[in-house]
C-alpha cells in the first residue's frame, strides 16, 4: 500500500505552544482519514501545511512522494481542498466562485460540478453573501470535489450542514473513496468520523497522541453506569473496584465510569440490594474526551 | 457609553493619521511661507501678488485667495481650503465602514444581539466619529498655533477655533451622507464608489461656483457653505452656511437612522430580486471567469466603470474651464502671462496637460490604493487560500493582480481621456493629441511602480499595507508640492512618484519615466519573493 500523505517531524511552532510539534503520520492511498482534535489543538494548522499555505519551521510532508512546500503546485494538481474558515466572496454568484476556480484548476468538468452541486441541493445562482452558512460551507465542498482530486483534504467539512446534507457528504466521501482517491478530514465531531472514517489520529496541544482503527479506538471505551441501591450506596466499596470512577453519589443513586472487567464491580454490590442498573456504552464522543481532560472528571464530593 | 467609546476606538487608526496630516501639512506650510514671504512690506506684498495668480489659476481646485500677505490668509487658501477635502474623505471611509463594514464582518449583528437598538447603534457611530473628528481638528489647531510660534507669525486662537468648527461641521455633513448612502447599497466597497463620486460631484459643484454664480446646486453642496467661512481672515463663521452644514448633517443622519431601522441586515434599503428564480447547478458560461488576468478584471467591471465615468466627468468638467481660467489670466496684467509662460501654462493644450494629468495621477494613486486594500482583504478573507488551493503558481497571483491593475488604469485612463478629447474639441481648444496620448500612456507607470510597491507591502504585511501605500501617496504629493517652494535639491524632489513623472506633454522626463518603471520591475520581484516565502493569512 502506498502512502498519500506521510509527515516526518512536521513542526510549525507559532510560539507560546502554538502550532503543530513533530508531527509523524502515514495516510495511505485510499483510506479515509479522520483528523481529531479540540479546538486549538493544531487540526488547521497541519492542514494548512499539507496545502503548502504556511511553510514548516521544521520537518517535512509529502504527499504522493512530493514535498508539500517545494512541489506545492504539483500537489495541488491531485489535491482538492476545503478550508475550515470560509473565504468571502461578496457579491460574486455561486456560479461565478466555480467557474473562476474551475478555470483556475482547468481540469473540472461542468457535468461533476452540476453532479455535485445537485447532491448537495446547491442553488449556484444566488449571490454568496446571500447563502446562509450551510450553503457556504456545501459551495466550498463542491469547490474541493468538483475536479475529482485523488487526495481530498477536508478541514471540519460538516460545519454548518444540516444532517440531511451532512448524509449527502458522507455518499461523496464514499464515492470518492469507491472511485480509489484518498479523503483526509479533520473533525471534532466524533459522530462524524464514526460514519466514514478508517483510521483516526488525535492530536492534542499541537501533538500527536494516538492513530488508530475505529475498533481500537473502542477497545479502550468506558462505560457509564449507573446504579441505583435500595440502601444507600456503599460509595467505599464502589470507590475500591479497580477500574471504576465514581463520579456522583446522589441518595441512592450512584453514578461512575468503568473501563476494563465488569466482575470485580459485580462482586463488589453483590450484597446490596439493587433497584435499577444501567450501562451504556459511551459514544466515541466520550472516548474523545477522555484523552483531553487533563484530571479525571470529578469525583464524589467536588460536585 | 460602552457603545460610544468601542465606536471611537475604531477611529483610533484615523485620529491618528489625520491629526499627523492635518499637522504636518499645516506647520510644514507655515514655515514654508516664513521663508518666502520676506521680510519687508514690499516683499509680502509682492509675494502676495504672485501667490493670487496662482491661486486664481487653481480656482477649480482650492478657494479663491485673499490677505496672502499673512500667514492666516496664506493657510486659510493654501491648507484649510484643502484639508477640507481631506476630512471629507477621512468622513467617508469612516460612515462606510460603519454602515456597510462593520456590517459584513460581523460586528453590527454581534452588537444588536447584545440589546443594542438600532437607532442607539447609529447615534454611538455617529458619536465616535464626532469625537474623532474634533480630537483631530483640536490637533490641527495646536498645530497651526505652533506652526504660526516657529514661523514668527500670529494667529489668534478665537479665529481657530471657529475654523475648526467650520471644519467640524463639513466632516459631520460628509459623514452623514456617506452614511446614508451606506444604507442604499450592499457592500462597503459599493458604499465607498457611490460615496466618493457623490462628494466628489459636491466638491466640484463648489469648485464651479468658484468660476460663475451660485446655482440652486450649489446650495446642496456642504463644501459651499464651509467654503463660506473664512474665520481665519477675520471674518468669523457665516451664521447661516454654518448652520446649513450641520443642518445637512442632522437630516442625513436621521435619513440613515431611519433606513438601517427599516431595512435588513446584509441587505440594502431598497432589495431587488435576489436572483432570476432560475435555479442553476452550472458554473457560470461567460469564459471570461475563467481567464487569467479578465478573471479579475471582469469581477471588477462595475467598480471599474464607475471609476472611468467618473474620471471621464473630471476630466470634462476641468477640460470645459481651461479656455475661461488661460483667458481670464492672459488678459491680465504682464506679470501674469510671464508667469503662465515660467509655469508652462501659456497655452490650451498645455494648461490641460500640467492640470489635468495632475488630479489624473492623484486619483488612480487613489485607485492603486483601494486595489492594495483589496490584495490584503483577499488574504484576510480567505479568497488568497483559495486560489492557492489550485495548482496556481504563487508568482502567477503577483503578476496578475499587477496585470489587471495596469488593465484596470488603462481602461480608465482611456475612456478619461477620450473625456477630455471631446472636451477640449467642443471648446475649439488645439490638442496636442499625440503629447496626450503619449502622458496619458505614460501615466501608467506610476501606477506601476505604485502598484510594485502595494503589492510588496501586501504580500509582506498585509495589515499595514493600505495605511503604507497611502503614506507613500501622500508624501509624493507633498514632496512635489513643497520642493519647488523650498528650492530642495532634484535628488529630494525625486523622490516623489509624481515628480519622476513630471509634466510629459510639455518634456518627457525619460529618467524619470525609467526610474519608475525600475521601481515597478523591483516591486514586482520583491512581491515574487515575499509571496513566495511568506505564510497565507498570516
Amino acid at each position: 500500500m502506498t502512502e498519500a500523505i506521510q509527515t516526518q517531524g512536521l513542526t510549525k511552532d507559532y510560539g507560546s505552544g502554538r502550532g503543530i510539534f513533530a508531527l509523524d503520520l502515514t495516510v495511505n492511498e485510499g483510506e479515509v482519514f479522520g483528523f481529531l482534535g479540540p479546538n486549538g489543538a493544531g487540526k488547521t494548522t497541519t492542514i494548512r501545511l499539507l496545502m503548502g499555505m504556511i511553510h514548516p519551521t521544521s520537518g517535512s510532508g509529502r504527499i504522493f512522494g512530493l514535498d508539500v512546500d517545494a512541489d506545492a503546485v504539483t500537489v495541488k494538481r491531485r489535491v482538492g481542498y476545503c478550508p475550515g474558515e470560509l473565504p468571502q466572496w461578496g457579491g460574486w454568484r455561486g456560479a461565478e466562485v466555480v467557474a473562476y476556480v474551475a478555470g483556475l484548476r482547468g481540469d473540472v468538468t461542468d457535468d461533476e460540478v452540476g453532479r455535485i452541486a445537485e447532491r448537495l441541493d446547491l442553488d449556484l445562482a444566488r449571490k454568496y453573501r446571500e447563502y446562509s452558512h450551510g450553503n457556504k460551507q456545501k459551495l466550498a465542498l463542491v469547490l474541493a470535489f468538483m475536479a475529482r482530486p485523488k487526495l481530498v483534504i477536508l478541514d471540519e467539512p460538516t460545519s454548518g450542514l444540516d444532517p440531511l446534507h451532512q448524509q449527502a457528504f458522507y455518499g461523496l466521501v464514499r464515492d470518492a473513496r469507491s472511485g480509489g482517491a484518498t479523503v483526509f478530514l479533520s473533525s471534532h465531531v466524533l459522530s462524524e468520523v464514526e460514519h466514514v472514517c478508517d483510521r483516526i489520529a488525535i492530536v492534542r496541544d499541537g501533538k500527536l497522541v494516538t492513530v488508530s482503527t475505529l475498533d481500537q479506538l473502542a477497545g479502550i471505551r468506558a462505560y457509564r453506569i449507573e446504579i441505583d441501591f435500595a440502601d444507600g450506596v456503599p460509595a467505599e466499596r464502589l470507590r475500591a473496584v479497580p477500574g471504576f470512577e465514581l463520579i456522583s453519589s446522589n441518595g441512592q443513586r450512584a453514578t461512575g465510569m468503568l473501563r476494563g472487567n465488569f466482575e470485580p464491580l459485580m462482586a463488589a454490590v453483590a450484597g446490596h440490594r439493587i433497584t435499577g442498573l444501567v450501562s451504556r456504552e459511551p459514544s466515541l464522543e466520550e472516548v474523545f474526551l477522555t484523552y483531553y481532560s487533563d484530571s479525571a472528571a470529578p469525583t464524589v464530593g467536588q460536585r | 457609553m460602552t457603545l460610544v467609546r468601542l465606536a471611537l476606538r475604531f477611529q483610533r487608526t484615523g485620529v491618528i493619521a489625520m491629526s499627523a496630516l492635518g499637522a504636518i501639512g499645516v506647520i510644514v506650510n507655515a514655515l514654508g511661507f516664513a521663508q518666502i514671504v520676506g521680510d519687508s512690506p514690499a516683499d509680502r506684498a509682492a509675494f502676495a501678488a504672485q501667490m493670487e495668480l496662482l491661486g486664481k489659476q487653481l480656482s477649480y481646485l482650492l478657494p479663491v485667495p485673499s490677505r496672502l500677505d499673512t500667514l492666516a490668509g496664506y493657510l486659510e487658501w493654501r491648507w484649510f481650503g484643502s484639508v477640507g477635502l481631506l476630512f471629507s474623505f477621512w468622513a467617508l471611509v469612516s460612515a462606510t465602514g460603519a454602515g456597510r463594514g462593520d456590517e459584513e464582518r460581523g460586528f453590527v449583528e454581534t452588537w444588536l444581539a447584545s440589546s443594542v437598538g438600532r437607532l442607539r447603534y447609529v447615534a454611538a457611530r455617529v458619536a465616535g466619529f464626532a469625537l474623532a473628528a474634533a480630537l483631530a481638528l483640536a490637533a490641527l489647531a495646536i498645530a497651526t498655533w505652533i506652526g504660526a510660534q516657529l514661523a514668527k507669525e500670529a494667529i489668534a486662537v478665537g479665529p481657530l477655533v471657529l475654523e475648526s468648527v467650520s471644519l467640524f461641521g463639513l466632516a459631520l455633513a460628509s459623514y452623514a451622507i456617506a452614511l446614508f448612502i451606506a444604507q442604499l447599497v450592499t457592500t462597503r466597497r459599493g458604499a465607498l464608489g457611490v460615496g466618493g463620486v457623490v462628494l466628489l460631484a459636491l466638491y466640484f459643484v463648489d469648485a464651479a461656483a468658484r468660476v460663475s454664480d451660485p446655482s440652486l446646486l450649489t446650495r446642496l453642496s456642504p463644501f459651499w457653505y464651509q467654503e463660506q467661512n473664512r474665520p481665519l481672515l477675520g471674518e468669523g463663521l457665516d451664521p447661516a452656511a454654518t448652520l446649513a452644514m450641520f443642518a445637512f448633517a442632522l437630516v442625513f443622519i436621521v435619513l440613515a437612522a431611519v433606513a438601517f431601522e427599516r431595512r435588513d441586515l446584509g441587505s440594502p434599503l431598497v432589495r431587488g430580486r435576489t436572483s432570476s428564480g432560475q435555479r442553476i447547478t452550472r458554473p457560470a458560461r461567460n469564459p471570461l471567469w475563467r481567464l487569467p488576468v479578465l478573471a479579475p478584471i471582469w469581477q471588477q467591471r462595475v467598480w471599474i466603470a464607475g471609476w472611468a465615468a467618473g474620471l471621464a466627468v473630471v476630466a470634462y468638467f476641468i477640460v470645459s474651464l481651461t479656455k475661461t481660467i488661460v483667458d481670464s489670466m492672459a488678459s491680465g496684467p504682464p506679470l501674469m502671462r510671464l508667469y503662465l509662460e515660467r509655469a508652462g501654462l501659456s497655452g490650451y493644450s498645455a494648461f490641460v496637460g500640467v492640470i489635468w494629468f495632475s488630479i489624473l495621477i492623484l486619483l488612480l494613486s487613489l485607485y492603486t490604493v483601494a486595489q492594495v486594500a483589496g490584495w490584503s482583504a483577499d488574504d484576510a478573507e480567505g479568497r488568497l487560500a483559495t486560489i492557492l488551493s489550485a495548482p496556481v503558481p504563487r508568482a502567477r497571483v503577483v503578476l496578475e493582480r499587477i496585470a489587471a491593475l495596469l488593465l484596470g488604469c488603462a481602461l480608465v485612463v482611456a475612456v478619461s481621456s477620450v473625456a477630455a478629447y471631446f472636451a477640449a474639441t467642443g471648446q475649439a481648444i488645439d490638442l496636442d493629441v499625440p503629447g496626450f496620448a503619449l502622458a496619458s500612456a505614460l501615466i501608467l507607470t506610476v501606477v506601476f511602480a505604485l502598484g510594485a510597491a502595494g503589492h510588496l507591502l501586501a504580500a509582506w504585511r498585509p495589515r499595514v499595507a493600505v495605511i503604507a501605500i497611502s503614506a507613500i501617496a501622500v508624501w509624493s504629493y507633498f514632496l512635489q508640492q513643497l520642493a519647488p517652494l523650498f528650492g530642495w535639491p532634484d535628488v529630494v524632489k525625486n523622490a516623489s512618484l509624481y515628480a519622476l513623472y513630471g509634466t510629459p506633454m510639455s518634456e518627457v522626463n525619460w529618467a524619470g519615466i525609467t526610474t519608475l518603471v525600475g521601481i515597478g520591475i523591483v516591486g514586482t520581484v520583491s512581491s515574487l519573493w515575499a509571496m513566495q516565502t511568506r505564510d497565507v493569512g498570516a
